[in-house]
């Protein structure tokens, strides 16, 4: 069963065309990885994915809701970890992830939780600004899967994270539809069954890991 | 989603991130304390002119200090890309814009506290609880509106020079509201009740349309 479906998603940024006509199927429990160069439109992609931009024109659903129309209901759904962490760096790990508990309406019993998929149980109690950068990516996963979103959108989430990133993302992945943005072709295929091509904006096409992309 | 939860939450984010970091507040009463003394220099001060300049340095340093501070509220989550990941919660943006404006309204009281005993130092004018009272009726509207428009300017490059230009002219009326229940609560010419009434009108109406454009402004 299809968990998203886009047709003809466009997007400009001014005069900018940063999504051409891109269109997507993702079955539920699949992972797709989102391949490209810089400015490829990976990232405008994901945003579309995410809610937090609308597309200038096409069609998204996503759990069988419109993306645009009723996306305040969807984000129940949608997990997604930026390029940017996003956390507050005078507060600690777990009042980071007890802050977005609150704001999910999540019970705080599953800031622990979340904290030992991505490892980081010992720094509970140091706050997020003395964390190093591949922590704190660490704590932007944490905070993503807190409310165990349907579908998970990572953004080049092997960012900092180093040797034993391959690992982390299979225990964050299991289990969950996700999309991934990267820039690492072993890493894509390790991870998903399924790759996106981009070039400047537009599709060209999808394959099954291993194969050659048309 | 329980809204004043969300509320809350947000506001004890706040709250607890300039504890930890004394950003905002320890630099913003030295400037209300500077501000005071330039204006206790800048006039000839006695007993007889003292409540009618008071009130003019009062909302001149209030004025300046929530320009600052409410400036803060959004700046700081813009910079660590932060309000992003609020908003791609399904909480509200209207319990989001109110737990800001209760965080950075409890900002500007802790400068208040500061403001208020010290206009009475540097120009000896009454403290009373109608002079409180009344700052703090305007605290509440000035905090509504500086919170919306920062919440608007921190998505442009110059918010620094646009957070006045759009903050100030609604100010206005809290100004010459609160200027008149001041001067009258230090002894000179002017309706208090009246004035208080007006600064309850003005809290009310744009408590309720801060309110209402929260949703467009933080979320379209």
């Amino acid at each position: 069963m299809s968990l998203v479906v886009g047709n003809g998603i466009t997007h400009w940024f001014g005069r900018e065309l940063a999504l051409e006509g891109v269109d997507l199927v993702i079955d539920t429990g699949e992972h797709m990885a989102v391949l490209g160069d810089n400015g490829a439109g990976k990232t405008t992609l994901l945003r579309i994915l995410s809610t937090m931009l609308r597309p200038t024109s096409g069609r998204l659903q996503i759990a069988g809701l419109d993306a645009v129309k009723e996306r305040r209901r969807l984000r129940h759904y949608l997990g997604y970890v930026a390029h940017a962490t996003g956390l507050y760096p005078a507060l600690t790990a777990a009042e980071n992830l007890e802050f977005f508990c609150d704001l999910q309406e999540v019970a705080r019993t599953r800031v622990e939780e979340a904290l030992d998929v991505v490892g980081l149980v010992p720094m509970a109690k140091r706050r997020a600004g003395e964390l190093s950068r591949g922590m704190q990516q660490r704590l932007a996963i944490a905070r993503a899967i807190l409310h165990e979103p349907r579908l998970l959108i990572l953004d080049e989430p092997d960012t900092s994270l180093g040797d034993d990133a391959a690992d982390l993302l299979t225990r964050v992945m299991r289990d969950k539809t996700v999309v991934m943005a990267t820039h690492d072709h072993a890493l894509a295929n390790r991870l998903c069954q399924r790759t996106l091509i981009l070039r400047h904006g537009r599709s060209h096409g999808t394959a099954s890991r291993l194969h050659v992309v048309k | 989603m329980n809204p004043v939860r969300v509320a809350f939450a947000v506001f004890r984010k706040d709250v607890r991130s300039e504890w930890r970091t004394r950003e905002i507040v320890p630099a913003l009463a030295q400037f209300i304390v500077l501000a005071l003394l330039i204006g206790n220099f800048g006039f000839v001060i006695d007993r007889t002119n003292a409540a009618n300049i008071a009130p003019g340095i009062l909302w001149l340093a209030l004025v300046f200090a929530g320009l600052v501070a409410f400036g803060r509220t959004f700046a700081a989550e813009r910079e660590q890309a932060s309000l992003d990941a609020m908003l791609m919660t399904p909480a509200s943006p209207v319990a989001i814009f109110a737990g800001k404006a209760l965080a950075a309204t409890a900002l500007l009281i802790v400068c208040e506290a500061v403001l208020l005993p010290a206009l009475a130092i540097f120009f000896g004018t009454p403290l009373s609880a109608d002079v409180v009272f009344a700052v703090l009726l305007a605290t509440i509207g000035m905090a509504a509106l500086g919170v919306m428009f920062a919440a608007i300017v921190a998505r442009v490059r110059a918010r620094e020079l646009m957070l006045p230009l759009l903050t100030l002219p609604l100010w206005i009326p809290f100004v010459i509201a609160g200027g008149t229940a001041v001067q009258s609560a230090m002894g000179l010419p002017g309706n208090y009740q009246e004035a208080i009434g007006l600064l309850i009108d003005f809290d009310i109406l744009f408590v309720v349309l801060t309110s209402l454009a929260a949703r467009f402004v933080l979320d379209e």
